[in-house]
């Protein structure tokens, strides 16, 4: 079973994530509310797929991607983006995400996007 | 593929594949010769390989598809990086190996077996074969050499959003898969109105990569946004085809007219089964003949019926023209089975570690298609005797002053009606006291050895279980030699003669009818018998000059035509036939000639041209009595059957008389 960890700030957002996924056999073993957490927790959670919002407050989701490939080029981190947000997309692409899901998200979307970096 | 719809199409695939190793082999073995491969034969053998390999996997015949995709591996390497070290035999010998496989495997096809033979040694073979040129040529990019030219056209999912920055995204992410991203459509993904464009016809995309097609592909369509995914590989030639034409990938409906056009070139030809051929071919000689019997028609003779007979030359013209198409529907040029030869030398020749080359020529002589299936293994067999037996290996040849490697020469060219096939060596030459110790051995003498003329001693290794050679070899030599040839083609009314001259080589000469159907003939009589000669085999038509006629002390008649002495035979004499015409002045001399030699037969008179269609002797007639001069009989339109007369054999028999008879003077 793939761990995953789900970075949002919004609460809806992360449990609306958790219950689509855990029906599709994904554990979730972490959940960040901004950049840093995320960042300290990957540490020390190892997941094997992020989610990752991109507008959150103390540090954004590009930030805080960066740096997790920074610290593991292997990490599977896939973004979570709003209508609208286009060159922060390319900007994640570009330092290494692997995918990108657009709010509002379809279940097997998300899930297709997540089997595929398996 | 038991499936009947198959059919055709399988047909066309094992026509077109055996069509193309042949061709392949050819330009092997001339890439062999030159020591080199230049770039064109890199090219045509590498899409031969992608042509095969895709048409038997269409054909589920994947040993073979197999086989021919790691083939085109090695030899788009070999075009890409153009490495300067290669073991140019090695390769022949691998590449041959293939063509050998291929060749057994659709024989398989053909013959509707199940082909389950296992290509993992092969391509376990050629795989190593590529590595070890790599190796060899070993520079810092071979990795890009091996690149593989893909193109896809993408369409996203419809609901997935932000179509230019899926594409984004997917191009990015290939990166790490591709040495190069060649083309991108639209251009810039950065802009908004390109989600339009991918939305509405896709993302086109074109790169190179290490990857195989399957991997790539695989890569592609694991994204989980693709809805639609067009991939395939490029060949070299279609994108120069576009680029030259400063075209992208987009304009797609001028490759598509392009495609199309080819096609109708390739369904000009058609493969016809040569059962329905054969059908063809009887139908026209019955034809022939109903057309002779009714323009012939005794119930004619006497009528004045101007408008009929305008209409009948008006209906010969036309079976004329019918029959000569067919007898060229059914005409194949030799160089097939001449190109067999130059593989068989080739290998024979590594095998024997003797040095031979073989030259051909005349290969573009035309013979009928059962002839040709019928004189191909005597040739193999006459060209491994030469080789094995003929040609003496480098050191003895060094030694006797002869140029170190060995040559044999294959010839094929016109004679009259007949094609002559020569296979000449410049080896030993046949040793007439082995030949002539070994008959007496095996009892096949009927002569007292020192009344027998050269010839007749060589002939002497046509006899069944006649064999020289002490040691069987693998090639040539099993005892079942040269009778097999001579009866091979005898069945198709050839013959078979051999010329030696110790240390200096052999000639063999094999004599083959061109066509065994219908003939041009012309009828003549004598007494009351009709007989056919072959008109392309009459020289002229003449009422002779008593005083040309001289006789030797034997009383053989001889005519002189302008200055040169011919011998004349008397058909009605030959054939015992009792007819008034007996004196030169009344009847006519036809002069008649088969290679160089010439003769004159004297006849009662021409009774004109006429199309004949062969039959041969019945058996109750050939098995009673061998008739001199006789190939086969045919009937006329009144009903009448004529005999056709043989000119070569009527030639040796007058010759052989006069030898007998000088002979028994003495």
């Amino acid at each position: 079973m793939k761990k995953v960890m789900i970075v949002d700030d919004a609460a809806f957002m992360r449990l609306s994530l958790k219950m689509i996924l855990e029906k599709n056999d994904y554990m979730i073993v972490g959940e960040a509310e901004n950049g840093e957490v995320a960042i300290a927790l990957y540490q020390e959670i190892c997941p094997d797929i992020v989610t990752m919002d991109i507008t959150m407050p103390v540090m954004g989701g590009i930030e805080a991607l960066k740096e997790i490939i920074k610290k593991d080029v292997s990490a599977k981190v896939v973004m979570i983006s709003a209508m609208g947000q286009e060159s922060y997309v390319r900007e994640a692409i570009v330092a290494g995400a692997k995918h990108f899901i657009v709010k509002p998200f379809k279940e097997d979307l998300i899930i297709r996007t997540l089997n595929s970096l398996s | 593929m038991t499936n009947i719809e198959w059919e055709p199409l399988l047909e066309m695939f094992i026509f077109e594949t055996t069509q193309m190793l042949e061709q392949l082999e050819q330009n092997i073995l001339k890439g062999e010769e030159a020591k080199i491969f230049d770039a064109s034969d890199i090219n045509e053998i590498f899409r031969i390989m992608h042509t095969i390999k895709s048409s038997a996997a269409m054909m589920q015949c994947l040993p073979i598809s197999k086989v021919a995709h790691s083939v085109e591996d090695l030899f788009s390497c070999l075009r890409e990086d153009k490495p300067q070290n290669i073991e140019y035999s090695i390769l022949t010998d691998l590449i041959l190996d293939v063509l050998d496989f291929m060749k057994a495997g659709i024989e398989k096809v053909s013959a509707r077996v199940e082909l389950n033979d296992d290509p993992t040694r092969l391509i376990q073979k050629i795989n190593d074969r590529l590595y070890a040129i790599k190796n060899e040529n070993g520079d810092g990019n071979k990795e890009f050499i091996l690149c593989n030219n893909y193109r896809a056209t993408i369409f996203f999912e419809d609901d997935c959003g932000m179509e230019h920055l899926r594409a984004f995204t997917l191009v990015h992410n290939l990166k790490e898969h591709t040495e190069s991203m060649d083309e991108i459509i639209p251009s810039n993904l950065d802009e908004d109105k390109s989600q339009e464009i991918i939305k509405q016809e896709g993302l086109k995309i074109r790169f190179r990569s290490l990857k195989t097609n399957e991997q790539m592909h695989e890569i592609l369509s694991n994204n989980p946004f693709i809805r639609d995914l067009l991939f395939e590989q490029i060949l070299e030639e279609q994108e120069t085809l576009n680029t030259a034409k400063g075209e992208s990938y987009q304009s797609k409906e001028g490759g598509a007219e392009e495609e199309n056009t080819n096609k109708t070139v390739h369904q000009n030809l058609i493969s016809v089964n040569v059962t329905k051929l054969d059908m063809l071919m009887d139908i026209v000689g019955e034809l022939v003949i109903s057309e002779a019997m009714v323009l012939q028609n005794p119930d004619l003779t006497g009528l004045k019926i101007d408008n009929f007979q305008k209409s009948s030359i008006q209906l010969q013209k036309i079976t004329n023209e019918l029959r000569d198409i067919v007898m060229s529907i059914r005409m194949l040029p030799l160089s097939t089975t001449f190109r067999k030869m130059q593989r068989l030398v080739r290998d024979m020749s590594k095998k024997l570690d003797k040095e031979v080359r073989l030259i051909t020529s005349g290969e573009e002589t035309e013979v009928d298609k059962n002839i040709i299936e019928n004189i191909s293994d005597p040739l193999m067999h006459l060209v491994r005797n030469s080789l094995d037996h003929g040609i003496e290996s480098s050191e003895e040849r060094e030694a006797t002053n002869k140029p170190k490697i060995g040559t044999i020469s294959l010839e094929a060219k016109h004679v009259g009606s007949d094609v002559l096939i020569i296979i000449k060596d410049d080896g030993g030459g046949l040793d007439k006291k082995k030949i002539l110790a070994k008959a007496k051995a095996n009892g096949l003498l009927h002569k007292a050895e020192n009344e027998m003329s050269d010839k007749e001693i060589y002939n002497l290794i046509f006899l069944p279980g006649f064999s020289t050679k002490e040691s069987v070899t693998e090639f040539s030599g099993r005892g079942v030699g040269m009778d097999v040839v001579m009866r091979s083609i005898g069945n198709i009314g050839g013959t078979v003669s051999v010329d030696s001259k110790e240390g200096a080589g052999s000639t063999i000469t094999m004599k083959i009818p061109l066509t065994l159907a219908i003939i041009d003939g012309m009828i003549i009589q004598v007494g009351k018998g009709w007989y056919t000669l072959p008109i392309t085999a009459i020289r002229e038509s003449f009422r002779p000059n008593e005083h040309d006629i001289i006789k030797d002390s034997e009383n053989h008649e001889m005519i002189i035509v302008r200055g040169q002495c011919y011998p004349i035979i008397r058909l009605h004499e030959l054939y015992k036939i009792h007819t008034k015409i007996t004196d030169f002045k009344n009847g006519i001399l036809v002069m008649v000639e088969q290679g160089e030699k010439s003769i004159c037969l004297f006849a009662d008179a021409l009774l004109g041209q006429q199309q004949v269609v062969v039959k041969s002797l019945p058996n109750y007639i050939r098995n009673v009595k061998k008739i001199v001069g006789v190939t086969g009989c045919t009937l006329l339109g009144d009903g009448n059957i004529s005999l056709i007369l043989d000119i070569g054999s009527l030639i040796d028999f007058r010759n052989i008389n006069l030898i007998k008879n000088y002979k028994s003077n003495l």
